[in-house]
């Protein structure tokens, strides 16, 4: 932290950037919150620890900053899936490259607070404390144990890239030998169901959106300055939680995501109502990867992979 | 007071859904939320506070007006029976007073029947509110700061503490009580009971955080509307609708029309300020295209254009926006910084 400290005082002092988009403690208990410091005396407001969830690279794209605000040159603190999200802006050309700096830090998985709560029951937490591999959670009556890793986000426990890809500064030791699990397994899984119970799981799931866009106006690749959804002339779609309504907005923002989502899971701790987002976001990178051999965000001199075009691709969706 | 052992709940809703549709806390998916049960087993009891509030009984995030055909419009009316809310929390019992301002009440228009929302008087109108007492407050919860308390009866039809082992009723308008009378198979309170009511009480009060004096909330907003107090507050926020949607007052709507042929429907949808396409107007110019604007709107109109309306906020300090935002805009820091703000013109308040 103190490195960390240090190193965005001496950027800002050198006049480096004109901002750095990092984290401050949070309000609740296991949140932290996105701060924009500005100043030399501010710089000990940042921290970086397991409740760092938010992807603050959403900040970077124009319209979904829409501060009167205009900053020249931005400092970001960067997780892996942070880094991939500015690899994404650079080759989509949404952002300069040499416009950002990036101050990648080591990433160890971050705390998905809806599993937290899960975990003790939905009971209130008041407050936590990490144990080497275990982490204690305490509320007004209770103290509980559990595994570390039963309480960090599901793209955490199969994330191939926590370090960032792409920095200007990296603050601590990378993690480097990362040895995950299949990071598909629950796509497969999934699949192995009946058609019938796969659609009735989606029903059942989606059924439950509220419509409010948190998944979308948090996502850092859902950048568009207006939405599909938010067209009233043509309207596209119906502006009900209705099943069919939300089940449409969902299917048509991740096909718009295809091979641009970097699984930060972003939307998933979003979400108001605890969709499971990630049944239908992981399955199209699942696809894109089988198709294309792209993974989103991790080569910067890589063309996306719905903007270019090789011969030897797999064809045999349109040939049926 | 009447006293129903809670293994007996069942037979009291029963009794209950003889004249009422019983609307009350229960799981929905993963979360809590109020939705209509068809006996007291589904009743969530042990939660403080839904995920979402209970203001979509009475004004559903989607509804439809009417609906039209080659037989004409079809205007739809409430042939079920009155609605009755088991489990509402004071924050959402006094949310309903509020709504009630505005959508059954008119009371500041010329012509006041005219003025009145038919659709939410349908469901408002005959509705029996059993506010339970909150035993144990959330740490994000503020109602103190309102006037309000986790005990409070403001609103109540009938009052429900719940002890331990029983619940225990108390009726508190004239509906409340008549239907209280009615129901015979309750037991007598005791003085223990009354010792324990007050026992938790005193317990749930020690919950809740220090007082903030909001008073001055009201005339400090009428002088701040073009600081850059804004710009600090709005920085981080996404401007997705995840707090208007949570919340018990909010209450914008849109109206959008279904239709194919000669067959249709117009609806009335929730909004929300937070998004973009609420003020755009047909010209493609809008008002508050700044996220900046937009934030300051939603602050603006619970904390000052709606008092200037009907003389209280628009808040009850539920706790629920400040649960679910993604990005942690706690909603009681912001009114601490309005109040804390110095002005940039030497104004006085």
């Amino acid at each position: 932290m103190q490195q960390l400290v240090k190193k965005v005082k001496e950027i800002i002092k050198n006049k480096e950037v004109d901002v750095v988009i990092g984290w401050g403690r949070g309000s609740l208990p296991f949140s932290a919150t996105p701060i924009f410091v500005e100043t030399e005396k501010d710089v000990e407001k940042l921290i970086f620890d397991e409740t760092c969830r938010n992807n603050l690279t959403t900040y970077l794209t124009k319209d979904k900053r829409r501060i009167s605000k205009e900053y020249k040159k931005i400092g970001i603190i960067v997780k892996g899936c942070d880094s991939r999200s500015v690899v994404l802006y650079t080759v989509e050309n949404q952002i300069k490259r040499e416009n950002v700096v990036l101050i990648g830090v080591p990433c160890n998985g971050v705390f998905e607070k809806k599993k937290l709560s899960q975990l003790v029951e939905g009971k209130e937490i008041l407050d936590f404390q990490i144990d080497v591999d275990n982490i204690i959670i305490k509320g007004r009556n209770f103290e509980q144990t559990h595994p570390l890793k039963d309480a960090l986000c599901d793209p955490c426990l199969t994330c191939q890239y926590p370090d960032a890809p792409e920095y200007d500064y990296f603050i601590g030791t990378p993690r480097k030998d990362v040895n995950v699990p299949d990071a598909y397994k629950m796509i497969n899984d999934f699949g192995e169901k009946s058609a019938e119970e796969r659609w009735a799981y989606i029903q059942e799931e989606y059924s439950k959106c509220i419509r409010c866009y948190a998944c979308r106006n948090i996502c850092p690749s859902c950048y568009c300055p207006e939405c599909f959804v938010d067209q009233n002339d043509p309207q596209w779609i119906g502006k009900t939680p209705e099943v069919t309504d939300s089940i449409i907005f969902h299917l048509i923002r991740n096909l718009h995501v295809a091979g641009r989502c970097v699984d930060c899971g972003a939307c998933v701790s979003a979400c108001p109502v605890d969709l499971d987002l990630r049944i239908m976001s992981k399955k199209v990178e699942k696809e894109i990867k089988e198709r294309f051999d792209y993974t989103a965000g991790t080569d910067i001199n890589e063309k996306p992979a719905m903007a270019s075009y090789c011969e030897n691709e797999k064809q045999d969706f349109i040939m049926g | 007071m009447v006293k129903i052992k809670k293994t007996e709940l069942n037979e009291f809703i029963e009794f209950l859904m003889k004249d009422y549709d019983v609307y009350s806390p229960a799981d929905v998916g993963k979360k809590a939320a109020f939705k209509k049960i068809k006996s007291a087993f589904e009743i969530k009891h042990a939660i403080t506070n839904t995920h979402l509030s209970p203001k979509d009984v009475f004004f559903p995030q989607s509804e439809v007006l009417f609906q039209y055909s080659d037989d004409g419009l079809k205007v739809p009316k409430r042939e079920e029976k009155a609605i009755a809310v088991w489990g509402m929390r004071n924050c959402d019992t006094s949310s309903l007073l509020m709504l009630n301002k505005v959508f059954g009440d008119a009371h500041q228009m010329p012509d006041k029947d005219m003025y009145k929302d038919p659709y939410w008087k349908m469901k408002y109108d005959n509705c029996l509110i059993f506010n339970q007492a909150c035993n144990e407050p959330l740490s994000t919860c503020f109602c103190n700061w309102f006037e309000g308390n986790p005990f409070a009866k403001k609103g109540a039809d009938i009052f429900v503490v719940d002890t331990g082992d029983h619940f225990i009723l108390e009726g508190i308008s004239d509906k409340g009580k008549t239907f209280l009378s009615k129901y015979k198979a309750g037991e007598e309170t005791t003085k223990v009971d009354l010792n324990k009511i007050a026992k938790l009480k005193e317990t749930a009060e020690s919950y809740l955080p220090d007082v903030v004096d909001i008073k001055p909330l009201f005339n400090k907003m009428n002088k701040i509307w073009d600081e850059p107090i804004w710009e600090e507050i709005s920085a981080k926020c996404i401007n997705c609708g995840a707090c208007t949607f949570v919340c018990p007052t909010c209450h914008c709507f849109d109206v959008s029309d279904e239709g194919k042929g000669k067959k249709g429907q117009r609806i009335r949808l929730w909004d929300s300020c937070m998004f973009q396409i609420f003020t755009r107007e047909a010209s493609g110019h809008n008002p508050r295209g700044l996220s900046t604007q937009r934030v300051r709107q939603r602050i603006m109109h619970k904390y000052n254009y709606f008092m200037d309306n009907y003389e209280q906020y628009l808040c009850t300090g539920c706790g629920r926006c400040v649960q679910v935002c993604p990005v942690n805009l706690d909603i009681r820091e912001v009114i601490k910084k309005v109040l804390d703000y110095k002005l940039s013109k030497n104004e006085e308040i």
